[in-house]
């Protein structure tokens, strides 16, 4: 498991990050999302050692993360980075060797990587030879292959056309599987909602939110009610005690209930107001807890 | 992943990644056929090789004077070598068609079709006069070893004033290491920069740095291409001190040919130095763009010392040679001048290299901390102080 805990990083006067923390335990597939300038990429650099904390502490299974632990690490950083004139095979392979892998082990791996990602055909090419696509390709191949426990991916998606996409979501799904924790920063909140086990939000340096997306939708879902009422005013509901803010599209309003608002209430003063069609509350998007975690 | 690992790997990537390049391949050939041609061009021009003629002989006496001649002709650089004529016609003939360049016949007469050349005409003369005094004083009753003793008297040995025998070559040894050594430290301490900044330009830096140290970034990239700098040297000195030996351009005397294997002993050290000064340097900027005004002012004193190196050699005891060749940062380039010219004491070989290698070692030092302090600034070049104070 990585447990980053009370991690604080100044750059000047600029506050990067203030006491984050979070968990991310093998097999899960975790999303890490926050505003540009939030400290996602800090995070990462600090996990992999590229950059120190001024304070604050990153262990991977409960032990202190040394350079030595670090080779078993996969990173891709969000500015992506290969060798331009290295070719491909020769490129991966001294990825995996840096890592830890003897020289034919790290050939081989090179080789079943270069393999599974489509690239047979340009193992000899050089990297800067290769359309960008490609050269995407050949970065998430040198993240994989020496084999990581640990996946730390900066904007993974960010680039790839949907067939990528795909690919590439299908690894990090299968790596995890296989035990090995993953986490990766993305905008694409679909996207991470449909992958992720977890998320971890971060606005400003601060963790906002962070667990299973089901518990984070549980903790805040009850307090918005949709309700489609046929022929009713547009007012039905503002004598309701509890309800707050509300929006309307038709004949469908979403109410927001204030804490200990009886949602029985509310359906009573519908079926007064009209024909109830529809009477439920809503699942939020990933997309809209986001959006509250930051504004608070 | 522990530093000495790690350091080996990337000094195999520098070296197994550069030997592949085209660049490398055009500019180690270039290098090789500079020296090549260096080495065998005394030999083409200069007169240093003998020369053979081809000489008509019509009889026996004729035939004794040319083998004379041949022996005299050693200092000259002529060699003689015999043919039988028939007669005076055949002799005409074969002198006119090219095929002798001279013949020797009865009566004292030597025929050839235009000016005999100069060494030729010398070393048959002698011949000519070693043979009649030869017969004139056995005709006396002179006995044959007397006869010899008087014929090749032992010849006036020289000496200079100075001590110094062969000026010349030494000079042209002392140059040859000094343009070697320029062309090599500039070469290999401009690789080690673009080397730098092709990693942090490409961004490459950042995934190398999660499993190794700075340092070991550094040290394996200044050591890899060091290995194959000396390789290239080792390759270049070889074959030109061969092919000098070879084809006479050097006598082959250990005082002579000792002096051109300097290079071998200061290139590693000038190279120390001024590579861990350009990763430093290179390390600061992020584009190749930015690289040429972050490394000039050491390609200023590499050019500036070279300079030194030359009035070095027009006055190898002079104080102005004598400084540089002590100061580290001109100490590679002067020193091995002064040395092939004999002209250095020992203590002050001594003292250069014990002042080159404890500034390398107080440069490496704060190159890296540059280095590491600097590698993974992107964006503005980044200033030299800063770089210090962020890798404290």
């Amino acid at each position: 498991m990585l447990a980053i805990e009370g991690l604080t990083r100044r750059f000047g006067d600029v506050v990067a990050l203030d006491d984050l923390g979070f968990e991310v335990p093998r097999g899960q597939l975790h999303g890490f999302v926050g505003p540009n300038g939030a400290g996602k990429t800090t995070t990462m650099r600090i996990v992999l050692g590229v950059l120190g904390p001024d304070s604050g502490s990153v262990t991977w299974d409960g032990r202190p993360v040394t350079p030595g632990s670090r080779t078993g690490f996969g990173y891709m950083p969000e500015e992506r980075g290969l060798y331009p004139k290295m070719r491909v095979g020769d490129q991966l392979a001294y990825m995996a060797e840096l890592h830890g892998l003897e020289r034919g082990p790290a050939r081989e791996a090179a080789y079943d990587w270069i393999e599974r990602l489509g690239l047979s055909d340009r193992a000899d090419t050089r990297v800067e030879e290769l359309s960008l696509g490609n050269q995407q390709r050949v970065q998430l191949g040198a993240a994989l292959v020496h084999g990581p426990d640990l996946l730390v991916l900066d904007e993974p998606f960010s680039g790839l056309d949907p067939g990528g996409v795909d690919v590439l979501a299908e690894v990090l799904a299968e790596r995890a599987r296989d035990g090995a924790a993953v986490v990766f920063s993305s905008h694409q909140l679909e996207l991470v909602e449909r992958l992720c086990d977890a998320v971890s939000i971060i606005n400003d340096g601060r963790l906002v939110a962070s667990g299973e997306v089901a518990q984070l939708r549980a903790r805040r879902g009850g307090t918005r009610l949709e309700v489609e009422v046929e022929g009713a005013p547009d007012s039905w509901w503002e004598a309701v005690p509890g309800v707050g803010d509300w929006t309307t599209d038709g004949d469908t309003v979403v109410l927001t209930l204030e804490p200990g608002a009886d949602d029985q209430q509310v359906l009573a003063a519908a079926a007064a107001a009209g024909r109830v069609r529809r009477f439920g509350y809503t699942r939020p998007a990933l997309a809209e807890i986001f959006r509250e975690a930051v504004a608070a | 992943m522990s530093f000495n690992r790690s350091f080996l790997l990337v000094a195999r990537r520098e070296i197994t990644q550069r030997v592949r390049e085209r660049s490398f391949l055009v500019s180690g050939a270039v290098t090789l056929l500079i020296v090549v041609a260096v080495a065998i061009l005394p030999a083409l021009l200069g007169g240093d090789g003998p020369e053979t003629y081809k000489v008509g002989v019509a009889g026996p006496e004729q035939r004794a004077v040319a083998a004379a001649a041949d022996a005299a002709g050693g200092d000259l650089d002529a060699r003689i070598e015999p043919r039988r004529v028939r007669d005076r016609a055949q002799a005409e003939r074969l002198v006119r068609d090219g095929d002798l360049d001279a013949a020797l016949l009865e009566g004292r007469v030597v025929i050839s079709d235009e000016q005999l050349p100069d060494t030729l005409d010398s070393a048959l003369q002698v011949g000519q006069r070693q043979v009649s005094t030869g017969a004139t004083l056995r005709r006396q009753g002179l006995s044959e070893s007397a006869t010899r003793q008087v014929l090749d008297p032992p010849p006036l040995r020289t000496e200079t004033l100075s001590g110094e025998e062969d000026e010349d070559q030494k000079r042209f040894i002392a140059l040859a290491t000094g343009v070697l050594l320029y062309m090599q430290l500039l070469t290999y301490g401009l690789w080690v920069a673009t080397g730098v900044v092709e990693e942090k330009s490409s961004r490459v830096v950042e995934i190398l740095l999660s499993t190794l140290s700075p340092r070991a970034l550094m040290a394996g990239k200044i050591v890899g291409l060091g290995l194959l700098g000396m390789g290239q040297l080792l390759l270049v000195v070889a074959v030109g001190v061969g092919l000098a030996l070879a084809t006479g351009s050097l006598d082959a005397n250990v005082d002579d040919v000792g002096p051109a294997l300097l290079v071998l002993l200061w290139f590693p050290l000038g190279y120390a130095l001024y590579a861990s000064m350009y990763a430093a340097a290179a390390a600061l900027v992020s584009r190749q763009e930015d690289l040429q005004s972050a490394t000039t002012p050491l390609t200023i004193v590499i050019v500036a010392s070279f300079f030194v190196s030359f009035s070095a050699l027009e006055d190898p005891g002079g104080t102005l040679a004598q400084v540089a060749s002590l100061v580290p940062f001109s100490a590679p380039l002067v020193m091995p001048g002064r040395m092939a010219l004999g002209d250095a004491a020992p203590v002050e070989v001594a003292v250069a290299v014990l002042l080159i290698v404890a500034t390398t070692i107080l440069l490496v030092r704060v190159g890296a901390r540059v280095y590491a302090g600097a590698i993974l600034r992107t964006g503005k070049p980044v200033k030299l102080l800063e770089a210090l104070r962020t890798s404290e």
